[in-house]
């Protein structure tokens, strides 16, 4: 039987390429994934340890004290100890070419074996002398021989005082940048420890990064290590760690790289998906496989082959094609991040960059590939076994492969929609995501496990649009349900992939007007510029006027204190506000009267007392719903009261009555287009940033994030419908293949080729479209109750469907549907009539 | 069983041997399909004895059961009464995996058409039943049986680069190989042209004369037929009638007889 499974598999190649992508991609996308994390920590080590990578071992100081000269000197006695290299480290500042800038200082080593410098040009620095990187050599237009002046590097040191009062260094050498991250970012210096000595002092001290040693001939590590650690408690130094440089490299990495592990098990999440919808791939195209070759399994169990040997031939042609396609996957996902890898190495920032093929990545893939493959093909090799010997000597059309477990697995999948429809709903009502998540993972299954109930009525009623398309539109929706379980199947795949995508859409969007919403209950305006201009000015008409000539601001008005109030036992401002200014407030549904004072929420007052120049009145308290709402009171009390005069600068109420710029912008401006705008704002104002805050802006910074997620996530999870979009070109080949005849009756009844392609076509699209529209529907569903369940605690959450990415995914399940079908219709189309109806 | 065998004796052919030496015989066969107004009556009471080493035909129109009779002595189908033996073994009573080992061991087939594995070599598809079976090939008899058939340069053709003729040539082959108790040949020659068709036939004919192998095959052809040593006639699921060693002739009467 070994050796029908071999024929198959060698024979029928083409029929399994789209089985083989499938596990390829999957098996790519999870390698992929395991290998971020071990490639992540391989570059962090490469640049953690590029300060000592020829040190023997490499004492790191501990919490208790600082390591210094003292503890060098207990080491260099220590036994095996041939040299020692006090690693010390300074920020200075120096003075090139005029100018003066920052940069950091290490003492080179001593000797030869414990350097780590890759010299470009010219000899390892002496005294007065020191090496500079490469990087910063050629922005400074620094050779051999170039003098520099040094100077501590703390303070503000201007370049005139630096080069009087600096100490001379020449350049002795150019060095290839260290990769080390206390290093990188900045112009490295390499000199001598007494260069380091004369520049330290309070401001910028010498800090001693590690002891590295460099062990005599032939003594032994472990031994060594003892002894230097002994040594160091001698001198009184209870804590500093003794490492070898690999040791070193390994421990400072994990101190950096908590973060990569919760990306793996992110990205982890996301290969589980791929590898889901790759295996239900797998699993219909094997069925379709063993379908096509009913009549031949029916002839080996008429000449003796039983059912065991049927069963293990299917599972060793999903074992030759799991083990080929994973072994692809793996070498694609290496071949690929070798391929990123390189692209970083090529930049200088990410130079240090590292490839690492963790064996356990290699493993995983392999025996995810091969299991998920087998495993797939499991139900399908059943199947084979219940051909009937019979079967080989009926007419072909009579065949076919029943299904017995349906009942069992509608029945099963009804139980987990209902199940988890509950559980959703429940965590939904409680926002609770914990509670939410199994709820809507247990129902999507459910549904998956059903999908037979009600993808097939669906493609008949959409079929029945296709009918004014004459003959090819009939039979394109009647062929598409010709063999329900496999339409099922192969939308089934494209389902997940589509709910996912459309889920994370409307999760998104539906999170995105929740936070409107509630950001623009927490800010007054649009934008609002506060405080003080950089050079101490105030706020003025004259900035009102240029923050109207920039595009995008479409009104604006400053905002003066109209009154004085006593608030929470603190003198402060209370603005007042012209009718007109009215219209820059966010919420236009809050009023001010005569007698009212609008309040950030938590005052605990009912009414608050505005003084003015002339007089003083007692307002109503208004509170709003946010916390950075200034008091804001209508321009009609302020002239009641008389408008006071500007605080003192030395006053208590000085900072909270100065003038502010209030803005509202347009509302088509874009997150990007805003930002811009706010800096643009900024500096024609001469304020900072971070003086300009405001409803649009935290909307934009907020929309920035959510996009750039929604951004990722959509491309995690364009592999997984990529897969099943395969899945349906093959699935629509195959019975191509299985028409054959029929098709080429059709064309000697007269059907044209251009409409046997638009039949095959049309069956493409409505398959595909279906399964979009019903993904769609679901994922606007799990969307709305996940953002339900991850934010209803914190605000209303009203769901909001993005129509315009709805479309777009809606435009590309049918565009890709219509390609799938090219291959298989050309095929069908190229067959002469006479030659189909011949071929038996 | 001597009842048995007195029976068919009386009922069959007056040269025929006991049922548990026969190549394939059946007793009080009974098998229907379906059930009210479509039910039909494939086979009723069939009691027949097909002699070892003898090249058997079964003929009557369509619909008459012949088919159906073929499969139950097969064992590819169940009938609803009755008992069915091979090479004296009976075979009612066996499950689904003693049947299996009985057919690659005891039966040969050669269908009309879909014979051949599509992606084995035509070596490989004579030696499948003995692969299966984990067994060894005897390579004087397989090169006697290739060489006899004339398919010795043809050994690593697949199946598509084959001929009908040839491709049915293999089929017989793979029957011979395991020397079984009895072949059984479903319309072999219905996808030939007759020149071909002749020569598929006189192999059989050789087979059955030279081996001493038993052979029964269902045709409608009389001239597929006039091979046999004897004619075995069914109409309406029923045995009606038996010829020896009949001529073209003598079979279009005896059909036309019963088609009136």
């Amino acid at each position: 039987m070994l050796q029908v499974a071999l024929a198959q598999v060698k024979q029928h190649a083409r029929r399994f390429i789209a089985v083989a992508l499938a596990v390829v991609m999957a098996v790519g996308f999870l390698t992929a994934t395991l290998m971020v994390n071990a490639s992540t920590e391989a570059s962090l080590g490469n640049s953690v340890g590029a300060g000592f990578r020829n040190a023997d071992l490499v004492v790191s100081s501990g919490l208790d004290k600082p390591l210094d000269e003292r503890a060098a000197e207990a080491v260099a006695d220590a036994d095996g100890v041939a040299e020692v290299y006090v690693q010390q480290q300074t920020h200075v500042a120096f003075g090139a070419a005029g100018e003066a800038s920052y940069g950091a200082l290490q003492n080179t080593a001593p000797s030869a074996g414990l350097d780590h410098l890759e010299l470009i040009e010219g000899t390892l620095p002496g005294s007065a002398e020191v090496a500079v990187d490469d990087a910063t050599a050629e922005r400074l237009a620094l050779t051999v021989g170039s003098q520099l002046e040094f100077a501590p590097g703390a303070g503000m040191a201007a370049a005139e005082d630096v080069a009087a009062s600096g100490i001379p260094a020449t350049v002795s050498a150019i060095v290839k940048a260290s990769k080390d991250p206390l290093m990188m970012g900045q112009p490295q210096f390499f000199g001598t420890s007494g260069l380091i000595a004369a520049l330290a002092g309070e401001q910028a001290p010498v800090q001693v990064r590690s002891i590295q040693l460099d062990l005599a001939a032939g003594t032994d590590t472990a031994t060594a290590k003892d002894a230097v650690a002994a040594a160091l408690a001698a001198a009184g130094f209870a804590e500093p760690t003794v490492n070898t440089a690999a040791e070193q490299t390994k421990e400072v990495v994990a101190s950096f790289t908590g973060g990569t592990d919760q990306l793996t098990i992110v990205l982890l999440a996301f290969a589980l998906v791929a590898v889901l919808v790759s295996a239900l791939v797998v699993a219909n195209t094997f069925s379709v496989l063993i379908a096509q070759r009913t009549r031949e399994l029916a002839l080996l169990r008429c000449i003796g082959a039983d059912r065991g040997q049927i069963r293990r031939s299917v599972l060793v042609e999903a074992l030759l094609v799991g083990v080929v396609a994973s072994v692809i996957g793996v070498l694609g996902a290496v071949g690929l991040m070798a391929g990123i890898i390189a692209v970083l190495q090529g930049r200088p920032d990410t130079e240090f960059a590292a490839l690492a093929v963790p064996p356990l990545a290699v493993a995983v893939g392999l025996v995810t590939g091969v299991v998920m493959t087998v495993l797939a093909a499991l139900a399908p090799a059943r199947a084979a076994t219940a051909v009937a010997p019979l079967a080989a000597l009926r007419p072909a059309e009579d065949v076919r492969v029943g299904n017995r477990k349906g009942k069992v697995r509608l029945g099963f999948g009804i139980a987990l929609v209902v199940g988890g429809a509950v559980v959703l709903g429940l965590g939904a009502l409680n926002a609770n995501l914990l509670i939410a998540l199994p709820g809507g993972a247990m129902s999507f299954i459910g549904l998956l496990l059903c999908a037979t109930l009600f993808v097939p009525p669906l493609v008949t009623a959409i079929g029945a649009l296709a009918r004014p398309l004459g003959v090819p539109g009939k039979l394109a929706a009647v062929n598409a349900v010709r063999n329900p379980g496999r339409t099922s199947a192969t939308a089934t795949a494209l389902l997940i992939g589509v709910t996912l995508v459309v889920m994370m859409m409307t999760g998104a969007q539906t999170a995105r007007t929740a936070f409107e919403s509630e950001l623009s209950a927490q800010y007054p305006v649009d934008i609002s510029i506060g405080n003080l201009a950089e050079d101490g000015g105030q706020l003025d008409e004259a900035a009102v006027q240029t923050a109207l000539t920039y595009d995008g601001v479409a009104a604006a008005g400053l905002i003066t204190t109209g009154g004085y109030a006593t608030l929470n036992g603190q003198r402060t401002g209370v603005y007042q506000l012209t009718p007109a200014q009215r219209e820059l407030l966010q919420d236009h549904s809050l009023t001010l009267d005569a007698d009212t004072v609008l309040l950030a929420e938590g005052s605990g007052l009912d009414t608050l007392t505005v003084t003015g120049s002339s007089g003083s009145k007692e307002l109503r308290v208004v509170e709003v719903s946010s916390f950075s709402f200034p008091p804001l009171m209508s321009s009609a009390v302020a002239e009641e009261i008389g408008v006071p005069a500007p605080a003192a600068a030395d006053s208590e109420e000085y900072y909270s009555s100065l003038p502010q710029l209030w803005l509202s912008v347009d509302r088509d401006l874009d997150a990007t287009a805003l930002m811009e705008l706010r800096s643009e704002l900024a500096a024609g104002l001469n304020v900072q940033d971070y003086q300009t805050s405001g409803a649009a802006i935290e909307r934009a910074a907020f929309n920035q994030i959510i996009d750039v997620l929604l951004l990722v996530v959509t491309g995690l999870l364009a592999v997984a419908v990529l897969i099943a979009l395969v899945g349906v070109a093959n699935t629509l080949s195959l019975s191509v293949l299985e028409r054959t005849q029929e098709s080429s009756l059709l064309r000697a009844l007269g059907l044209t080729r251009n409409q046997l392609r638009g039949m095959l076509a049309l069956e493409a699209v409505l398959i595909a479209g279906v399964a979009a529209l019903i993904g769609s529907g679901l994922g606007i569903l799990y969307g709305w109750l996940g953002a339900q369940s991850a934010l209803g605690t914190f605000t209303a959450v009203v769901p909001d469907v993005p129509w315009l990415q709805l479309g777009a995914v809606l435009a590309v399940a049918v565009v890709a549907g219509l390609l799938a079908s090219v291959m298989p219709a050309r095929r069908a189309a190229r067959l002469s009539p006479v030659e189909g109806l011949a071929t038996v | 069983m001597t009842t048995s065998t007195e029976q068919s004796l009386a009922s069959g052919a007056s040269n025929g041997s006991g049922k548990s030496t026969a190549a394939a015989a059946t007793q009080a066969l009974n098998k229907t399909y379906g059930t009210g107004d479509t039910r039909v009556h494939a086979l009723k009471n069939v009691d027949v004895a097909f002699q070892s080493g003898k090249f058997t035909a079964i003929m009557g129109p369509s619909g008459s059961g012949k088919s159906t009779l073929m499969h139950c002595l097969a064992g590819l189908d169940t009938a609803d009464s009755g008992k069915i033996w091979i090479g004296g073994t009976e075979i009612t009573a066996l499950n689904d995996n003693q049947l299996t080992k009985l057919r690659r061991e005891r039966v040969g087939f050669v269908f009309q058409a879909f014979n051949l594995v599509s992606t084995l070599t035509a070596e490989q598809n004579i030696t499948l039943p003995i692969a299966l079976a984990g067994g060894t090939v005897d390579k004087e008899w397989f090169r006697y049986v290739t060489s006899t058939l004339g398919l010795a340069d043809r050994l690593t053709h697949r199946p598509h680069e084959l001929s009908g003729g040839q491709q049915q040539r293999v089929a017989v082959a793979r029957a011979l190989l395991t020397r079984p108790d009895v072949i059984f040949g479903d319309e072999p020659t219905g996808n030939l042209d007759s020149k071909v068709g002749a020569e598929v036939l006189s192999l059989l004919r050789r087979s059955a004369t030279e081996m001493g192998q038993s052979i029964i095959m269902v045709t409608h052809d009389p001239v597929a037929a006039s091979y046999a040593d004897r004619v075995v006639l069914m109409n309406d699921g029923a045995l009606v009638g038996e010829l020896e060693r009949p001529g073209t002739e003598q079979i279009l009467a005896a059909l036309a007889k019963l088609g009136a």
